[in-house]
């Protein structure tokens, strides 16, 4: 009877069901195994296995020494400092944004300025607070504060802070603006005060927003490398530039290895708490339904003071470092002979071009790589059922989770020797690259597929379109701006990251992020500036054209999402 | 004799809820015959929109076989089964035009271009928007997209409608303008269609047949008269219209009528249902829709004469009168009966009751019915 055939072949494995999805699933798993598995076993082979048994000698002996001991608790609370700091800050862009009436513009601004540091490579804050607040500095000189010492916990705190408080803001105004206004205006007809609502209301439903925001920015500073290298300096050592220094200095891998993971412990641990936050049903509600949508409700007076002086220092602060830059790539020796030159970009495009060819072709290729690879799976993980899935979407995350550094050693670690010799090379360039920021590309994808009803789909199939017709005709073309989206955070990252590719670079392949440190450490500023520069210039160029590129696949389609949630609606 | 459009033997649903397993769909059987519109009828989950879903082979079913036109399709995939769904939300394709939005199925057949330009046109002529091809569906309101939705359906021919309360997100006044809209079309094109809606007006209005559901069973089976002056259970007066329920001792049953009492005295016969239940001295329910249940002026002053008070006397006390137009509905309190609700038809001159008048109610033997307690 054909009944029971079907129902067997129903049951069948999902090689003979769906062998595409087979092949696919094998393939992520192969790679993900060498890219990701490999390095981080090697890794922890490095740490544990003293002389082929198991062993917490080498930890004990890092521990014991008590400057590792102070850096291991400098990195906690430095990033539980710059974390809470450059949430609050970033709260309040966003709150000034979302929840003010101040004139457009003024806005527009706002958002542009937090636009710049996100777009460029992580020493830019240092240099310019190096050549304003370090030593013989013009913001001391001109303050005369001759011999504040700025490095070490304050001037990398700053710096970090400013870095990465855009992070909080991008999240916190995307949650800010999706908050149902009508809860507003219930709150306020029911006899609120404008400060009562913003306690009562506005506060407690960001709360998931903030506490994503505080674990996100945790993890950023807890791996940030660069800017503790150039700020830190000797009495404030931190984990991920004390392994460099281990390894690079004291050719120590084993050594550099086991303090990488005492960085690996916290960091895992942000994520897996970031997870289970994300896990949860977000209060963030989009319904719809709410028929005409009014305006949030502004912001008490007090606070919107706050927030006006605030985001107005902040802003000039940061207009202030970029111009500092600009000048200090124009100027003959910085503070010494401040007459007007070229030779700095002259350098650049001469001695430099190969470091800015090198990088663009590396970040164009793990780009595209990297996107095709995040679509894929980021539509396995979302609409699949298979049994691996969940190991599956984790580990393919993890080296988002692990700071560069931890992932740049057990790289050198897994790719020094056969059979997979892959040291000098620009594949291991591209494989760091992509495995370690495609994370946010298979994020929105998920996102984006979550957003789009199965419905869809099963109209499609209800009208006869088989399942790949239904997945290139339907799903694909849906999901293109947020796979936009996931591909200019992989180009931004692939062209300023340098914490895991410290390690990787080589004679044959440069990158101007390295370039930028080779300036600072050998003091010619106005070298790294120049660098910087070119470096933040050709960022802008590409994220803007993706960003066009964004707005042209969503102007057909018309606003998808919230036309999808239209249809649900009155 | 011509096959069944629709056969659903046995069919069930079981789903694995937390660590228990729970059938949403219990053992439906039906035959839909060709042209008839047959509309599921529950509260919301009661299984109407799984069957709907397991008859377009969105779910497969845990057991059961589904035939449609006599073939079993119960393990065809959605794609090969030559049905039409029109979704709650209508899941319109947001990134294509109305135009290829309704001829999306017919490209997937690989119908030539000349002819799916004529069919296209057909369509949205039936449907009332020959002129919206070139628009998006983010363009269109609420019942525009319903009928695209529509449109992309029928165009197809399927052997089979199948709409999951396609109506639900419209506003009062245009959900009934469509709902006599679908059944115009669904009675022209002939085609066997079958409908989910908890909304009860819906299902008296359009159906050929009405199947209601609770909790996964079917409680009743037949025309919209039947189900309305008829219902097979408690729960099938109470949700369809409005149902006075009084709980009553059964004095005497006889063929197919009961006599039954209320501890006050009041005495009342009328037509049973589910006879196999109804024992003398239990409890039962005698069951009367509000346009069933009229009120007068109470005869005589209360407390004098006894003896000459009228037999048939169910005492109230006014609550509440709502004035709705066409009628006046009274909420009344019952003592210790409870509660009750009464329609009287409204004409000017007509004497209305006012709040905490005490009347009489009284209940028309042809028109109530006497029903099993559970």
């Amino acid at each position: 009877m054909p009944k029971d055939r079907q129902i067997k072949a129903q049951r069948a494995s999902v090689i003979r069901k769906d062998p595409a999805l087979f092949l696919a699933i094998v393939t992520i798993w192969l790679s993900l195994a060498v890219f990701i598995l490999l390095p981080l076993v090697k890794l922890l082979g490095a740490t544990f296995i003293v002389k082929g048994s198991f062993s917490f000698a080498n930890l004990t002996k890092i521990i014991g020494k008590p400057y590792n001991q102070r850096a291991l608790f400098n990195s906690i609370y430095l990033a539980a400092a710059v974390s809470a700091a450059g949430t609050l800050i970033g709260y309040l862009f966003a709150l000034s944004i979302t929840r003010t009436s101040w004139p457009r513009p003024v806005k527009w601004l706002l958002g542009s300025i937090t636009i710049l540091p996100l777009i460029s490579p992580p020493f830019t804050s240092s240099i310019s607070l190096t050549l304003t607040l370090g030593p013989n500095g013009i913001l001391l000189r001109a303050l005369g504060l001759g011999n504040l010492n700025f490095y070490g916990f304050w001037g990398t705190f700053l710096s970090e802070t400013l870095t990465y408080f855009p992070v909080a803001f991008m999240l916190l105004s995307a949650i800010l603006s999706t908050m149902d206004t009508n809860l507003d205006d219930a709150a306020l007809s029911l006899g609120a005060s404008k400060g009562r609502m913003f306690r009562t209301v506005t506060l407690p439903l960001s709360m998931p927003g903030i506490a994503n925001s505080i674990l996100l920015l945790f993890g950023s500073s807890l791996a940030d490398f660069a800017t503790p290298l150039i700020l830190g300096g000797h009495n404030f050592p931190i984990l991920p530039t004390q392994a460099y220094l281990q390894i690079t200095g004291l050719y120590d891998l084993k050594g550099g290895s086991s303090l990488s993971f005492l960085l690996i412990i916290p960091a895992l641990l942000v994520f897996l708490f970031q997870r289970y936050l994300i896990g949860k049903k977000s209060y963030v509600t989009i319904t719809g339904k709410s028929g005409a949508r009014s305006e949030f409700s502004k912001l008490p007076r007090w606070l919107e003071i706050t927030t006006a002086v605030v985001c107005f220092i902040i802003s000039i602060f940061i207009l202030y470092l970029y111009f500092i830059i600009l000048q200090g790539s124009f100027v003959k020796v910085w503070s010494v002979d401040n007459s007007f030159t070229l030779e700095h970009f002259k350098y650049v495009f001469t001695n430099g071009k190969k470091a800015i060819f090198d990088t663009l072709k590396i970040a164009i290729t793990s780009t595209v790589l990297g996107s095709l690879l995040s679509i894929v799976i980021g539509y396995i993980i979302q609409r699949k059922k298979f049994l691996s899935r969940r190991i599956l979407e984790f580990s393919s995350m993890l080296n988002y989770a692990l700071p560069g550094t931890v992932v740049g050693i057990a790289y050198i670690l897994a790719f020094n020797e056969k059979p997979f010799l892959l040291t000098g090379t620009m594949t291991i360039l591209v494989a760091a690259y992509i495995f370690r920021y495609y994370a946010t590309g298979i994020r929105s994808v998920v996102a984006s597929l979550q957003q789009i009803d199965p419905s869809l789909e099963e109209a499609s199939a209800s009208l006869g379109a088989n399942s790949t017709k239904t997945l290139f005709r339907i799903t694909v073309p849906l999901i293109i701006p947020s796979v936009l989206a996931g591909m200019r955070y992989l180009f931004i990252h692939c062209m300023t990251a340098i914490s895991a590719t410290i390690f990787l670079v080589s004679v044959r392949w440069t990158l101007l992020t390295t370039r930028i440190l080779e300036s600072m450490t050998e003091l010619q500023f106005s070298q790294a500036s120049a660098f910087s520069i070119v470096l933040i210039v050709l960022v802008f160029l590409a994220d803007a054209l993706m960003l066009s590129l964004m707005k042209l696949s969503t102007r057909k389609i018309g606003a998808v999402q919230e036309n999808i949630y239209d249809n649900s609606g009155a | 004799m011509t096959t069944a459009a629709l056969n659903l033997i046995d069919v069930t649903k079981i789903f694995q809820k937390g660590r228990g397993k729970t059938a949403a769909v219990d053992s439906i059987s039906l035959n839909v015959k060709q042209g008839e519109m047959v509309v599921f009828l529950g509260p919301s989950g009661c299984g109407k929109t799984t069957t709907l879903r397991m008859i377009a082979g969105f779910e497969l079913p845990s057991s059961g076989r589904i035939l449609i036109d006599g073939a079993d399709m119960t393990n065809v995939p959605v794609n090969k089964r030559g049905i039409g769904f029109v979704f709650q939300n209508y899941a319109l394709f947001p990134h294509m035009s109305v135009y290829s939005n309704v001829a999306y199925g017919l490209r997937s057949r690989k119908e030539p271009e000349g002819i799916i330009r004529q069919k296209v046109h057909n369509a949205l002529e039936l449907v009332g928007l020959a002129n919206a091809g070139e628009r998006y569906p983010n363009q269109l309101s609420g019942g525009e997209q319903q009928r695209v939705a529509l449109a992309r359906v029928l165009v197809m021919e399927p052997k089979l409608l199948l709409m999951d309360e396609p109506l639900s997100n419209l506003d009062a006044k245009l959900r009934i303008y469509m709902r006599t809209e679908i059944r115009r079309i669904q009675k022209k094109l002939g085609i066997t269609c079958l409908y989910v809606t908890h909304d009860q007006s819906e299902a008296l209005t359009m159906a050929d047949r009405i199947v209601v559901m609770n909790r996964g069973y079917v409680e009743q089976m037949g025309s919209p008269f039947d189900i309305y002056a008829q219902p097979a259970s408690l729960f099938v007066a109470d949700f369809i219209g409005q149902a006075n329920i009084l709980r009553v001792t059964v004095d005497s049953v006889e063929q197919d009528t009961a006599s039954v009492s209320l501890p006050s005295g009041w005495r009342h016969s009328a037509k049973m249902i589910g006879s196999s239940k109804i024992r003398s001295g239990k409890e039962a329910a005698l069951v009367v829709r509000p346009e069933n249940l009229h009120i007068e002026a109470l005869p005589v002053p209360e407390g004098q004469g006894k003896s000459n008070a009228p037999f048939n006397l169910l005492k109230a006390t006014v609550r509440a009168v709502v004035f709705m137009g066409g009628h006046i509905e009274y909420h009344l309190d019952l003592g210790t009966t409870g509660k009750g609700i009464a329609f009287m038809p409204f004409q000017s001159g007509v004497h209305v009751f006012q709040e905490g008048d005490k009347v009489q109610a009284i209940i028309d033997p042809d028109t109530s019915l006497i029903l099993p307690s559970e």
